[in-house]
């Protein structure tokens, strides 16, 4: 589905010093996957996902998403961020109705279908509210919902819960992995907890510290569907978690 | 005690009125010269000067021109800010341009654009014009670039192309910030509507201020003033009154509380 080749991304910095934010990152992404993409801070995983998007131009290496190449932003790649991004001046139901309208979807069929994901991501009674009058978790629901709305293959999904609280969060990870299991998205997962990898996905990509390279890449074969509570006491789980930890943790090799 | 005068609307701005007026009032009596005629004695000439058809359409001309100039800057400084603010050539080429003409006094051009294009209507609206977009250009060029680059990801991964990003994501992000700029033209609008016709003293409001002021007329010029100063606040409270139809979704939630507290 996703195929990411010898990836490479270098900025220059204000300074007008070189630096490396990624180097030299492979690897494949099938459908419906589920990836989380770890790493200590500065490590580029952002940088990476934001490629992925089109957002940011690679230094060198490819991106192809089913077969071709990625050269810009598409509606087949949904982004998630961290900052939520939803338009301020646009009601709750007019940024989830948003990028059906702009693709020329009628106005009362887009609303039709941005009234089920308000109700899918448990907003019901808010569609006429604005941004600034909703807290932190209900912002990201919006925001995902607005993003499913237009039916996107791919999720790309930017450290999406690290501005929330730790309930609130953890209440997002669940209905996040409960719109998955309906209909199975490929997934990109940036995010720098552990637990949120593990418990998330199918397989966790661990970055090393600038310039990001590729440390390690674990898969996660618990069985889904997969409830919180069963696992945190899963001796499988708790392994996984404590192993990928002493991986960040390790010094990097050539160093 | 604050609180329940503040929740009379218009109280306070009433009683800062009668304040204002009071003082004007003492200020008079205590000085006692012609040149500041007692507050009673200048509002006494607002009927004359409202009531005459002549006056009427000299303020009313120089409301058209006002409204012309402002209008026109708006059309112009706006597309030429956000321009700015989204692209770097753009605003390496407009800067220094800007920032040479923004501190040169507008109705110090006025003598040197009255060469080029008389003393009508084409001088005073260019005046104003100028006056208008500088302001308009800056705050549109400073709310363009502060708008979240994720805002333009997300447009642009919903499929919308870079020109309607600019129509539609960075102009909507940007009001707010473009609102600041535009309430500053406004009022400078109104003042270079004044000082370009008392330059150019042919027609308008500012012609029957400064023709007052000659005669030594000097009820007729302060209820001149007082009526310049009406005019603005009138003009203020039906932008602000925009504004918050407009952009009333960038308003903080703790004000937006304040109706209920």
């Amino acid at each position: 589905m996703i195929a990411i080749t010898e990836l490479s991304k270098s900025f220059e910095t204000a300074r007008g010093a070189a630096h490396v934010a990624l180097s030299d990152i492979s690897f494949d992404v099938a459908e419906g996957e589920f990836i989380s993409i770890l790493g200590p801070s500065g490590c580029g995983k952002s940088t990476l996902l934001y490629i992925v998007g089109g957002f940011v131009v690679p230094s060198r290496g490819a991106v192809t998403i089913a077969g071709k190449a990625v050269t810009g932003p598409g509606p087949d790649r949904g982004p998630v961020f961290q900052e939520f991004a939803l338009f301020p001046w646009k009601t709750v139901l007019g940024n989830v109705m948003y990028g059906l309208l702009e693709q020329g979807v009628a106005r009362p069929d887009a609303e039709t279908r941005a009234r089920a994901l308000i109700s899918m991501v448990h907003l019901t009674g808010y569609e006429g509210f604005y941004p600034k009058e909703l807290s932190g978790g209900m912002k990201q629901r919006v925001a995902i919902a607005r993003t499913l709305a237009y039916r996107p293959s791919i999720l790309l999904m930017d450290e999406p819960f690290g501005a929330l609280d730790a309930l609130t969060r953890t209440a997002l990870q669940n209905e996040l992995l409960d719109i998955w299991e309906r209909d199975r998205k490929t997934v990109l997962f940036v995010t720098h907890s552990v637990e949120e990898a593990v418990f998330l996905s199918d397989r966790v990509i661990v970055l090393t510290r600038a310039p990001g390279r590729i440390k390690a890449a674990v898969d996660i074969a618990l069985a889904r569907p997969r409830r919180r509570a069963e696992l945190l006491l899963d001796r499988r789980y708790q392994t996984l978690v404590v192993d990928i930890e002493r991986l960040l943790d390790s010094p990097e090799e050539g160093r | 005690m604050s609180v329940r005068l503040a929740a009379v609307p218009g109280l306070p701005p009433l009683l800062a009125c009668c304040g204002l007026l009071a003082l004007w009032e003492i200020a008079a009596r205590i000085f006692d010269i012609s040149g500041l005629p007692p507050a009673h004695q200048a509002l006494r000439e607002l009927p004359a000067i409202l009531g005459d058809r002549g006056s009427v359409l000299n303020i009313l001309d120089s409301l058209r021109r006002m409204g012309l100039g402002f209008a026109l800057a708006l059309l112009a400084a706006i597309p030429v800010g956000l321009a700015m603010g989204r692209s770097r050539l753009v605003a390496a080429f407009f800067n220094p341009l800007l920032m040479t003409i923004y501190p040169v006094p507008k109705a110090a051009l006025m003598p040197i654009i009255m060469l080029w294009l008389g003393v009508g209507d084409a001088s005073k609206t260019l005046v104003i014009f100028l006056g208008v977009s500088l302001p308009v250009i800056y705050h549109s060029y400073q709310g363009a670039r502060a708008v979240e680059e994720k805002l333009l990801w997300s447009a642009a991964a919903m499929g919308m192309a870079a020109p309607r990003r600019l129509t539609h994501v960075v102009l909507p992000a940007a009001l707010p910030e473009i609102f600041v700029g535009v309430r500053t033209g406004l009022v400078l609008a109104l003042i270079t509507m004044v000082t370009s016709e008392m330059i150019a003293r042919q027609a308008g409001i500012g012609n029957i201020l400064f023709n007052s002021l000659d005669m030594a007329l000097y009820d007729a010029v302060y209820a001149t003033i007082v009526i310049v100063g009406i005019l603005g606040f009138a003009l203020d409270v039906g932008l602000e009154r925009l504004r918050s139809w407009l952009v009333g979704w960038a308003t903080p939630v703790h004000e937006m509380a304040v109706g209920t507290a």
